[in-house]
């Protein structure tokens, strides 16, 4: 009895040791270059994520706009000696006199580095902001000084390039930021908002010869930012409104809170990002024009930077997760999107276009949204020949290529399934894995009926899911039924649909309902038939919204409501099956009814993402 | 990772049980013993068994504070952020350290303005017992608050026993270590009347916080990236402590005791490490006092009573005079009155109920100095009632149910939602099957099992934070269910105890910090949804070897995995949430020899393990923080001369010197030395 109680006491003990994964060298973080676009643009563009105060995340990534490759944390791969990396909150970057000068706030440090990010050397300046430049000197503005202040007044420090030594110093207000030089004169706003007996609303002037401060302008409460435009003007977001000023004369308000500002040529982007809007004005007359971008999709907009041919906008999502980089075109069309670091705050574009030599991390993208479009086969309906539009001499494939354009890649076009048993196979370009919680959304164009969630139009569609086990890139392995709350009701059956028996049409869809690619005059298509759930309410004809489980069910704002979990498959036989991964993805049609005068019911299809790739 | 699995599976189900209850540790009988003699009929004993830490095993631990002997608990995330004076808070089974209730004494510690309680600031010298309960303590004789926390810590401090013709006892102890420590401790019990008695214990610790740490990245090829050695700065600490204890027992069934403990500190924060910033100049000074009175009683053989009452203030103050930051100068001072009334009746032997009813009442007062802030004052009152019945079915099966109604107003002109009433109702079963038969008490086997639901209150920072708080918070949630199977043999030659149990929670409406509008506005909003699922496996055994040498060891290992599924478009949707690891584990052995004199000496390792985790939601190689664990060794020695007893103990912590974060960018101490004299009269 003994002995064998001391072999389990050892037995635990070793299997104990052997669980636990040991420590490793910490490994400077690798660089990860990501191709995320074909387009080719002159130069690159550095992204200083600033990080969370006393994570010591600030990260500087780099984008080469020749070759479309994102490299994240490039200035940790430029300097692996550095110790603790780039430090804690960047605020800002600039490129001056074929240097790139980077402000690290928590760091207290003015980072000097070449134009490819290697470090040349460090000037300490303590709690720095922001930073300007004119002729041989660089111009930062700092929350304190050099010398503790009884007044909390910040101070703006002068820094030759040359020598990379401070040379002279100057108190202005409280908590100064943005920083500009124009006629020899050095302007900084005092944005003032952290204590609450000393709320700052002045800009102060500071004459460069003297380095003395000689004015000290109002312009309203907590001015933050400060940008001069082509017109010699100065363009102050404060927390209310946007003022441009020449000097001290108040030129126009602009009644908007910017968040952050941008100039370009004579146009003045100003970001809202309370409301999500990126608004452009002129900055000869003042006049909103009728450009603007609707960033309603993110989180928290916060970096911003215009150039002459593209637009860059910053999600800093939720602020302590990583944001995500947006490219648009000047025309306001979303180019492409780059995974930042946590807070993408500051941008500045060089001219020059680097690749990192000896990188030998592969270049590897997976989108998160439909590649491959592997069948269309809609059952017979009246938006069958329509979406996507059947032309003469269009085959199976090439319809599938039409489906590609219009779902494939977040392109947000839509494809009918048609009436019952229709069916689209799709897939993603990396398998979907089966993680904890839900892996897929699938969006449709359900929605709800004004103030319910009740009902509304639902067109469920019934999701099917393989694995690609023969490993041929084709869907023709074993299919998994995702189980839906109805999968009890749910009976399996077939149909047939004839050339003959296309005689439907209603007023408003008058084409062919017959797939016309289709060279066969009959089709056979097979599933489960859902009850219908149509009902009448307050005169309309509605659905009643299924639990979960369909695809075109729920309204594409309902973010759970349309995802799925790979966990909910099932064989033909209704038994639970474990899957790590999937490859395609099939949606058919699982309703079968005609409604007056809304046509037969169909599951549309509008896209699918995969909840674990991040864009 | 199917694999891994399948190992922790193996190891759930070789590895059974916690101790069962009655027998073992003859402090702990002392301590029941007293308990039991006040209501001896009384069903007082837990249903579900707690982890347990006591008497002279917690001393023999390389634990300074009770945050470190913490670490040897199944089921426990500690954060700890490094040396002597360095905030220490404890999450029980990923929910949270605001789920935590940690109890001195009987009643509950508050922290009305953050919700968490600093355990590094618990000293062990005068400590008896420290307990772990999931769910709750499952005895339903307690305050109603009792039935509020998901998770509770219950700290028992050393009560007088003198044996017969004994009047009093004097403890003094000296402790020297690594970073300038020195901390004496000095206790003495003295017996006033038969009945009555008086404890006092002080305790000063001093550190000077300077230990080296080092930080070495390399780079993928393996050559050094930087390799770099450094002293932490301003982590100093200066402390005393002062308690004094009137205990009074009369009859056989009543007593009543008046506890009142003082803490003051000084300290310095010496921050996170970040590129360029070797040293901040943060300050911060303490003190926490409290009055708690303790009565109980029995009626007519079947009805107790039990009166708490409690005054507690608590002052702080922090100052930040850094030259490179905006400078802080702030002052917070808590007040709380807490009032509690329980009472059991036992209708039957094998049924009892019970009711209780607690009210408290909490302020804050708010300076802070230099941003402005004066004089601000927020208030609020807290009801709990509770009810609560358990059935004792010829000890075969054991049920508990508790109701729990908690009503908490805000001060006027706050509306806030929390104040409709909660109700939170708690089901506690214990299935013992052989409890009766003839191979009892050679095997001793229960299952046990509960379902519980408990609110976390937003904290006076989370609803009036400047800037930041939002009054219209709800209280979050957690529903917890966990399954316990607990096997137990002792036989002269060994006392053998498995446990494993596996829970699953959730944690609704989590109150989180998120940003909104214009820059960093931040905002507390009811926002996080996280799914818990987790196993806990603990082996306790005593091997009585010859020559009166015992062996004893005691494992802990924890499998978790705490998923944020909030939304399905969050980068950091199904991922871990932070400081969260999935494996932890700890491992103590320890070879005890007694002389026929009577004397012990003795040897005890330590290994703690806390796996990989990560440091923020998003479950990237940029927020990945490495695995650490340490190897801690003490030898001791504890002889008896008449009626003096003499102690040593030498512990070497981190004895390989690893060089480890638990919380990134805080560095702890390399290998380190603590030496404790300590003479008893």
């Amino acid at each position: 009895m003994h002995t064998r109680f001391q072999i389990l006491v050892f037995a635990l003990y070793s299997l104990f040791l052997t669980l636990y994964s040991c420590r490793t060298d910490d490994v400077i973080y690798p660089t990860i270059g990501t191709h995320v676009t074909d387009e080719v643009r002159q130069g690159g563009l550095y992204v200083l994520c600033e990080g969370n105060m006393g994570s010591n995340k600030a990260r500087l990534d780099y984008m080469n706009l020749e070759s479309g490759d994102y490299y994240a944390n490039w200035y940790g791969a430029q300097n692996p000696h550095q110790v603790k990396e780039l430090g804690d909150v960047g605020n800002d970057i600039q490129v001056y006199g074929g240097k790139l000068y980077a402000v690290i706030n928590c760091s207290h440090k003015l980072e000097i580095m070449d134009l490819k990010a290697r470090r040349i050397t460090q000037v300490d300046i303590p709690n720095c902001r922001y930073l300007a430049f004119h002729h041989d000197k660089a111009y930062v503005s700092a929350y304190v000084g050099s010398v503790a202040d009884a007044d909390m007044l910040g101070s703006v420090f002068e820094i030759d390039t040359l020598t990379m030594q401070i040379t002279r110093e100057v108190k202005v207000g409280h908590q100064p930021d943005e920083l500009c030089v124009l006629n020899d004169r050095l302007y900084v706003v005092n944005s003032g908002g952290y204590i609450t007996n000393r709320h700052d609303s002045t800009m102060s002037v500071i004459d460069l010869h003297t380095f003395t401060e000689t004015e000290k302008i109002v312009v309203g409460l907590n001015p933050q930012r400060l940008r001069v435009d082509n017109q010699g003007h100065l363009w102050i977001c404060n927390e209310n409104e946007v003022r441009v000023m020449n000097h001290s004369a108040l030129v126009t308000i602009i009644d908007l809170k910017a968040s952050n500002i941008s100039i370009c040529g004579n146009t003045a982007y100003l970001l809202d990002a309370e409301n999500k809007v990126l608004y452009a004005y002129s900055t000869e007359d003042y006049n909103l024009s009728p450009f603007a971008i609707n960033l309603s999709p993110f989180e928290n907009p916060y970096g911003l930077l215009a150039t002459d041919d593209a637009i860059y906008i910053a999600d800093a999502k939720n602020y302590v997760s990583s944001g995500v980089l947006h490219c648009y075109s000047l025309d306001g069309k979303e180019r492409w999107t780059a995974k930042t670091g946590d807070i993408p705050g500051h941008l500045c574009r060089i001219s020059a276009a680097y690749d990192l030599h000896g990188d030998t991390t592969p270049v590897t993208h997976h989108t998160s949204y439909i590649k491959h479009v592997y069948e269309y086969m809609p059952g017979m309906g009246q938006f069958v020949n329509e979406l996507p539009k059947y032309e003469e001499g269009d085959d199976a494939a090439a319809m599938c290529r039409k489906c590609e354009a219009a779902i494939g890649n977040n392109a947000g076009g839509m494809v009918s399934l048609g009436g019952w048993g229709g069916y689209i196979t799709f897939g993603f370009d990396h398998p979907v894995e089966n993680l904890d919680g839900y892996d897929i959304r699938i969006l449709g164009n359900a929605y709800y009926m004004s103030g319910s969630t009740v009902y509304g139009s639902s067109e469920p569609g019934i999701v099917l899911v393989s694995v690609d086990e023969n490993a041929n890139g084709v869907p023709d392995d074993a299919w998994y039924e995702l189980k839906g709350s109805l999968y009890d009701k749910q009976v399996y059956t077939s149909r047939t649909y004839t050339r003959a028996g296309d005689t439907l049409q209603n007023p408003f869809h008058t084409q062919p309902y017959y797939p016309q690619w289709i060279a066969e005059d009959a089709y056979t298509l097979s599933g489960a038939l859902l009850p219908s759930q149509s009902t009448t309410v307050s005169g309309q004809v509605v659905q009643t919204i299924l639990d979960y489980g369909y695809a075109d069910n729920k309204p594409n704002t309902d973010t759970i409501g349309t995802a799925f979990d790979l966990s909910w498959a099932v064989d033909s036989i209704g038994q639970p099956v474990a899957l790590t991964t999937v490859d395609f993805i099939r949606v058919y049609t699982a309703v079968d009814e005609i409604n007056n005068p809304t046509g037969e019911i169909s599951t549309e299809i509008i896209g699918a993402i995969d909840l674990h790739i991040n864009n | 990772m199917v694999r891994r699995i399948s190992l922790i599976l193996i190891f759930a189900l070789s590895a059974f049980s916690v101790r069962a209850q009655n027998e073992t540790d003859t402090l702990i009988n002392r301590f029941q013993l007293e308990e039991v003699e006040v209501s001896a009929r009384a069903l007082t004993k837990d249903i579900i068994v707690p982890q347990t830490l006591s008497g002279e095993e917690l001393q023999r631990l390389n634990a300074l504070s009770v945050a470190d002997a913490l670490r040897y608990f199944s089921g426990i995330q500690l954060k700890d952020y490094g040396g002597v004076g360095g905030i220490k808070t404890i999450n029980v089974r990923s929910m949270g350290s605001q789920h935590t209730a940690v109890y001195y004494n009987g009643v509950q510690l508050g922290n009305a303005q953050n919700g968490q309680v600093d355990l590094g600031r618990f000293s062990l010298d005068n400590m008896e017992l420290i307990q772990v309960y999931n769910g709750q303590k499952s005895d339903i004789f307690q305050s109603a608050r009792e039935f509020g926390a998901a998770g509770n810590v219950y700290l028992t401090t050393r009560k007088p026993y003198f044996k017969t013709g004994e009047r009093a006892h004097v403890r003094a102890q000296m402790r020297f270590g690594s970073f300038a420590l020195a901390n004496p401790n000095v206790g003495v019990d003295i017996k006033l009347t038969d009945a009555l008695s008086l404890t006092l214990d002080a305790e000063y610790v001093y550190s000077n916080g300077k230990y080296p740490f080092r930080y070495k990245r390399v780079l993928p090829d393996g050559t050094t990236a930087y390799d770099t050695t450094a002293i932490r700065q301003n982590g100093d600490i200066n402390a005393i402590r002062t308690e004094l204890g009137l205990h009074h027992y009369y009859r056989t069934t009543g007593f009543w005791r008046i506890h009142a403990y003082n803490y003051w500190s000084e300290r310095g924060v010496p921050g996170a490490i970040v590129n360029n910033v070797w040293r901040n100049g943060e300050r911060l000074w303490d003190r926490n006092s409290f009055v708690q009175a303790t009565w109980q009683d029995e009626w007519f053989n079947r009805w107790s009573t039990r009166l708490l009452v409690k005054y507690a203030n608590d002052y702080t103050h922090y100052q930040n005079y850094d030259v490179q930051l905006l400078p802080a100068d702030n002052e917070y001072l808590q007040q709380e009155v807490y009032l509690s009334l329980a009472n059991k009746i036992q209708v039957f032997n094998w049924w009892d109920l019970s009711v209780a009813y607690d009210y408290q009442y909490n302020t804050l007062k708010r300076d802070e100095w230099i941003s402005g802030v004066t004089d601000e004052r927020f208030y609020r009152h807290s009801h709990w009632f509770s009810a609560a019945t358990a059935f004792n079915i010829h000890e075969y099966l054991r049920l508990q149910a508790s109701v729990l109604m908690t009503a908490v107003s805000q001060q006027p002109g706050q509306t806030c939602n929390s104040q409709q009433p909660k109700i939170t109702p708690g089901v506690f079963v214990s299935l013992r099957p052989f409890v009766h038969s003839s191979i009892r008490p050679l095997y001793d086997l229960s299952i046990n099992a509960f379902y519980k639901q408990s609110y976390r209150y937003p904290t006076f920072n989370d609803l009036y934070y400047t800037d930041m708080g939002n009054a219209n918070l709800r209280p979050e949630l957690a529903r917890q269910h966990s399954v316990e199977v607990a096997y137990r043999r002792a036989t002269k030659a060994y006392d053998l105890a498995f446990s494993a149990s596996y829970y699953y929670n959730r944690v609704t409406d989590k109150i989180i910090a998120y940003p909104k509008g214009q820059q960093f506005r931040w905002t507390m909003l009811n926002l996080g949804t996280v799914k818990i699922n987790g196993v806990d496996a603990k082996a306790d055994m005593s091997f009585y070897l010859p020559m009166r040498f015992v062996l004893r060891a005691r494992l802990n290992y924890t499998y978790n995995t705490a998923i944020d599924v909030t939304n399905p478009n969050d980068s950091y949707y199904g991922h871990q949430i932070p400081y969260i690891p999935w494996h932890s584990g700890s491992a103590v052995g320890e070879l005890d020899y007694t002389s026929r004199r009577g004397d012990h000496y003795g040897l005890s390792y330590s290994f703690i393990y806390v796996g990989e985790r990560y440091a923020q939601q998003e479950n990237s190689i940029y927020n990945y923080v490495q695995p650490w664990y340490t190897h801690d060794l003490s030898i001791y020695g504890e002889w008896t001369i008449r009626r003096y007893g003499l102690k040593a103990n030498i512990e070497i912590n981190n004895l390989l010197g690893q060089d480890y974060e638990v919380i990134q960018n805080y560095p702890m101490p390399k290998q380190n030395v603590r030496c404790t004299l300590a003479f008893r009269y």
